[in-house]
C-alpha cells in the first residue's frame, strides 16, 4: 500500500468523513495521486458507509 | 457538410456567443464550482495534471443553448423532437474512428489518466455525469441510454442502475444467467446523441435511429476495440468494459441528482473497464448538474406529453416541462379542447412516465407565464372535480416523498399523481371569463402624449 493511501485508512479509521472532506484533507497532493490511493483502499475493498453517506474503516 | 458531433456544436455555441474559454490552469477539483459560475458554456484549456486534455462543461444548461443543438426557435425545440423523431434514419458504421485514434487495454488502463472532476460538495467520488452508453441484449438488440458512473478504482466504477430502465432490464437478464454484461461508455458526443439517448423508448426502439432523426443525418458508429458493440465514432472518450454480475451490492453515490438534491448511498453493480479509447486531444465532457440533465430532459418530457396528447386525440397548441421539477417530474400543457378533453389530457399526461404533476388550460392561457396559470386555476378548477389523484403510479428513487430508503437493496417505489384540469368547466359560458381590456388599447398609444 502506497503511503497516501496508508495515511487514508488511518485517517477513516479514526472517523467517518465526507469523500470532500478527505479531499480537503490532501489538497497539496495532486489529482491523480490522491485517486490512485483512493483506489488503493477500494481494491482491498475495506471502505464502508454510514447512514449520511460518509466513509469509514473499521479498525481491527 | 460536417457531420454533426461535439465539436460542431462547441463551434455552435461560440459562434452564438454562448462559450467561454477558460486558459489558466485548473484543477479537477475546481471545475464543477467554476462552470456553474459562468454564463456562458465553459471550455477549460489547461487541466493541471493531464496535459493534453481540456475540459467543456454546461453545453446545454440552458433552453437557448439547447436551441442551439435543434437548431430552432426556443418554443419549438418540443415540436420539432416529435416530428424529428418520427423520421428515425439509421445509424451507419464506418472502419476508423477519431475517438480510437488512442487505445489502452489491459493493464494499460487507467482512469485516472481522465480529468475525473470532484462535482458536488456530498458526491461519493469524482463523477463522469454526461455519458451515452450502450449495451445489447441477444434478444432485443442495442439499446442505449444516460448513466452516471462514480469512479472506484482506475480499473472500476459505479453506475447509477437503480432505476427502471432498458439496461437495468439487460443487466437483470445477464445476472440471471450468472453472466456480466458487456457496455460501453461514450463521452462527448452531439447534445441531439444525449437526447436520444434520454428518451424513454420502447425497448425495441432504436435510440441510434433517433439520433439520427434528430440530426437529420445517420449517426456514424464504429465497432469497439474489444467488445461486439457500436459507439460514435465521433466522440471524444469511450470506456470499454462490462458490468460485473453482482447484483446491487455496491455502494454507489450520493451524487448531485437531477431533482437538485444531493441524493444518497445507493446500492449498484460494478462497471469493470477492459479498455480505453480517446482522441490524440480529447475533450472530457462535464455535464454540469442539474441544469444540463433538465434541459436535456425537458424535450423529451415534452414530446412524450405531446404524443399521449395526440393518441388520446387531444389537440395540443402548447406544452412546457418546468425547468423546476427539473424538467421531468410535471407537464404543462394547452390544448384545443372539445367537451371532455380537459380530463382526457390530464390522463394522457399523467401517463407520461414519472410525470407527477400535470396542468392543463384552454389555449387562451399563456403556459410560460406563471401569472396566467395561477388565474386559470384560480377561476377554472373546482377541487372536487377537476382534481385527479392517481395512486400507485411508478416513482424514481430520487424524489424523497416516495421513501425509498424502505424498499431495501434493488427495489421499486411507487407515487401518487396530480392531475389539474384547468380548462373551463363544461356548462359554464365562455362570456364570463372575457378579460378586462383597456377601452382604446389598440388605437390610443403613449408615446403620443410624451
Amino acid at each position: 500500500m502506497s503511503p497516501l493511501a496508508t495515511n487514508l485508512k488511518a485517517s477513516l479509521e479514526a472517523e467517518a468523513k465526507q469523500f470532500h472532506d478527505v479531499v480537503d484533507d490532501n489538497m497539496e497532493v495532486s489529482w491523480p495521486e490522491f485517486l490512485r490511493a483512493w483506489g488503493e483502499l477500494r481494491e482491498i475493498d475495506i471502505l464502508k458507509r454510514d447512514d449520511e453517506g460518509a466513509y469509514y474503516i473499521e479498525k481491527k | 457538410m460536417a457531420s454533426k458531433g461535439f465539436r460542431s456544436f462547441l463551434d455552435d455555441l461560440d459562434a452564438a456567443g454562448e462559450l467561454r474559454r477558460l486558459t489558466k490552469p485548473v484543477d479537477c477539483r475546481q471545475l464543477s464550482a467554476l462552470g456553474e459560475q459562468a454564463d456562458e458554456a465553459t471550455m477549460f484549456e489547461n487541466i493541471e495534471g493531464y496535459p493534453g486534455w481540456r475540459v467543456a462543461t454546461a453545453l446545454v444548461s440552458t433552453r437557448k443553448r439547447l436551441a442551439v443543438a435543434m437548431g430552432c426557435p426556443e418554443k419549438r425545440i418540443a415540436f420539432e423532437f416529435e416530428s424529428r423523431s418520427a423520421k428515425p434514419i439509421n445509424p451507419v458504421t464506418v472502419e476508423t474512428a477519431p475517438c480510437q485514434e488512442v487505445v489502452m487495454e489491459g493493464d494499460a488502463v487507467d482512469l485516472t489518466a481522465i480529468p475525473l472532476p470532484l462535482m458536488h460538495l456530498f458526491d461519493g467520488g469524482p463523477y463522469i455525469s454526461g455519458t451515452f452508453a450502450v449495451s445489447i441484449d441477444e434478444d432485443h438488440g442495442p439499446n442505449v441510454g444516460c448513466y452516471r458512473l462514480m469512479y472506484r478504482t482506475p480499473r472500476e466504477t459505479g453506475i447509477d442502475l437503480v432505476s427502471p430502465s432498458d439496461m437495468r432490464f439487460y443487466y437483470q437478464r445477464a445476472l440471471d444467467k450468472g453472466k456480466p454484461l458487456p457496455i460501453a461508455i461514450a463521452v462527448g458526443v452531439h447534445p441531439l446523441d444525449m437526447l436520444a439517448a434520454s428518451y424513454k423508448a420502447p425497448i425495441d426502439t432504436s435510440e441510434l435511429a433517433l439520433a439520427g432523426g434528430l440530426r437529420g443525418e445517420p449517426l456514424e458508429m464504429v465497432k469497439c476495440k474489444t467488445l461486439d458493440l457500436e459507439v460514435p465514432a465521433g466522440a471524444e472518450l469511450v470506456l470499454e468494459g462490462e458490468l460485473l454480475p453482482i447484483g446491487w451490492t455496491a455502494d454507489e453515490g450520493p451524487f448531485g441528482e437531477f431533482s437538485q438534491i444531493s441524493g444518497d448511498v445507493k446500492w449498484n453493480p460494478i462497471f469493470r473497464v477492459n479498455c480505453i479509447t480517446h482522441r490524440k486531444d480529447p475533450i472530457f465532457y462535464m455535464l454540469q448538474m442539474p441544469w444540463e440533465n433538465d434541459w436535456l430532459a425537458a424535450p423529451v418530457t415534452e414530446a412524450a406529453g405531446l404524443q399521449a396528447l395526440r393518441v388520446a386525440s387531444v389537440q395540443p397548441v402548447d406544452i412546457r416541462a418546468p425547468v423546476g421539477s427539473c424538467g421531468y417530474w410535471s407537464l404543462i400543457a394547452s390544448i384545443k379542447k372539445r367537451p371532455g378533453e380537459g380530463k382526457n389530457a390530464v390522463a394522457a399526461l399523467l401517463s407520461v412516465a414519472e410525470v407527477k404533476y400535470v396542468i392543463v388550460t384552454d389555449d387562451d392561457i399563456d403556459i410560460h407565464d406563471p401569472d396566467e396559470l395561477d388565474w386559470a386555476i384560480a377561476f377554472r378548477v373546482q377541487a372536487d372535480q377537476d382534481a385527479i389523484i392517481l395512486k400507485g403510479a411508478r416513482a424514481k428513487h430520487i424524489d424523497p416523498s416516495v421513501k425509498s430508503w424502505l424498499l431495501g437493496k434493488g427495489g421499486l417505489p411507487t407515487t401518487a399523481k396530480l392531475g389539474i384540469d384547468a380548462t373551463i368547466p363544461e356548462g359554464v359560458p365562455k362570456i364570463l371569463y372575457r378579460r378586462i381590456k383597456n377601452y382604446g388599447r389598440d388605437s390610443i398609444k403613449l408615446e403620443d402624449f410624451e
